[in-house]
């Protein structure tokens, strides 16, 4: 899938991250994955849209600048 | 490489009673329940709520383990803290999650069915010959599955259906993020849950009271998060319960997300079915998932039952499943969900006068009609709530 690079993507912090799994769906590009309980997100293909960051009931998800 | 006959993923509510049901109209057939989690039924992400009617279509509560509270009302908070007890509530339970999960575990189990935990599902591929390959980590083995039919029933995540290509994703308005404690010491009726509506407390959706026991309550919220004020569902129970029970000792503790939409699109492809949370068969208006996922799953079972025996496991077959579901509450759900967009517009003042409306019915009368009723007079905003109800 072609993308435009974003600005930011999302990052989990995996000392806060409960493994809910509630940001899974919400993100468009399917780019968040849960295995072997660490949740992941792939940055190739975040497209820094930020859905999954205000609803984590923990705030373990923020944008950081793609580099 | 195990060859199966049903592959159900997850062993919630859906995955097992799916399984149970599965394996009891097709004993000769070969189902494995995978669960991930070490135990099933832990970690429990969930207010533990259920109605006694649909509950009593898998497993009888009366004196069993598995059950923490019996309820018999429910009382509804306005953003003063008016209560209103209505009258025509009906009766309900608080589960013992870990417990209530084991037991349709064990029913499964019991009719024949292989459950195995800590086992994960990390990636599922179509073989041409019409199986599906699972590949299960277990203990740090990989071992690969080959199955004629897959029930996904993997709850808020819903890989299965990623996997498959069915469109399981939630646009951000429909998702309510919640957090819960599990509060000890703390003052109120055990025999009601309580639920408060405000957009200070909880923007979106709602603030709950569930009783575990006398003193002891699942207290916890779900909001959207694009309503609130920046704060997530943690800083904002935070509030809630220090104003509410600031003596409350906190000795449990979950979050997690509850879809509030409506079942997506397609619940099936060729050899698959999703069900329950995965499918998006919640309420969208009380957000209860429990008794849905339980009457899902003994559709998807069924249905694969049937599918398998008949040597057909294509899409057109398990489409079946999805009009079944539909039927039974698909449909309804649409219509719970047309309110909900409708009560999106009602302010905290709203809610306050009407509670004090209502309260002026005497309490054997306020059933939901009535408030429904009064509430139309009173607040002729409704109305179109009430229009979009019924069209």
């Amino acid at each position: 899938m072609r993308r435009v690079t974003p600005e930011t993507i999302a990052v989990v912090d995996l000392a806060v991250c409960d493994r809910c799994g509630l940001c899974l769906p919400l993100c468009p590009p399917e780019s968040i994955h849960l295995e072997s309980n660490i949740l992941t997100v792939n940055r190739e293909s975040c497209t820094g849209c930020e859905k999954c960051v205000g609803p984590c009931p923990v705030g373990a998800l923020s944008m950081v600048a793609y580099a | 490489m195990p060859d199966v006959d049903v592959l159900v993923v997850g062993a919630g509510p859906a995955g097992s009673v799916a399984a149970w049901h599965a394996k009891q109209a097709a004993p000769e057939l070969d189902v494995v329940l995978l669960e991930r989690d070490r135990a099933v039924g832990a970690p429990v992400r969930c207010a533990e709520g259920v109605g006694d009617a649909g509950l009593r279509e898998f497993a009888n509560p009366d004196g069993a383990n598995w059950t923490s509270r019996r309820i018999s009302s429910v009382i509804f908070q306005a953003p003063d803290d008016t209560e209103v007890v209505l009258a025509d509530c009906g009766l309900g339970w608080i589960l013992d999650r870990t417990r209530f999960d084991a037991h349709l575990a064990a029913q499964a189990a019991a009719t024949g069915v292989e459950v195995l935990v800590g086992a994960e599902a990390t990636s599922m591929t179509r073989n041409g010959d019409d199986r599906w390959h699972v590949r299960v980590m277990e203990r740090g083995n990989e071992t690969v599955y080959q199955a004629r039919v897959v029930i996904g029933a993997d709850g808020v995540e819903t890989m299965v259906g990623r996997w498959a290509g069915l469109d399981t994703r939630v646009p951000s308005r429909d998702m309510e993020s919640c957090a819960q404690y599990v509060l000890q010491g703390i003052d109120f009726d055990p025999d009601a849950i309580y639920l408060q509506f405000s957009d200070a407390i909880a923007p979106g959706g709602y603030a709950w009271i569930f009783p575990k026991a006398v003193g002891v309550a699942n207290v916890g919220l779900g909001l959207v998060a694009l309503k609130t004020d920046g704060r997530n569902a943690r800083q904002y129970l935070d509030a809630w319960v220090a104003r509410r029970f600031p003596n409350g000792a906190r000795t449990g503790y979950t979050v997690g997300g509850v879809i509030v939409h409506t079942t997506i699109k397609k619940t099936y492809t060729d050899g698959v079915m999703i069900a329950g949370d995965a499918a998006h068969m919640i309420n969208p208006l009380s957000g209860g998932g429990i008794n849905n996922a339980m009457k899902a799953g003994r559709l998807a079972g069924c249905t694969a039952a049937g599918a398998v025996r008949e040597g057909d496991t294509s899409e057109r077959r398990l489409s079946a499943y999805h009009k079944a579901w539909m039927d039974l509450l698909g449909e309804d759900h649409l219509k719970y969900y047309r309110i909900k967009q409708a009560l999106e517009h009602v302010d905290d003042a709203f809610y306050n006068s009407l509670a004090r409306t209502v309260n002026r019915i005497a309490p054997d009368k306020r059933t939901i009609g009535r408030v429904f009723t009064h509430a139309l007079i009173r607040h002729p905003q409704l109305i179109p709530v009430a229009a979009r109800f019924f069209v």
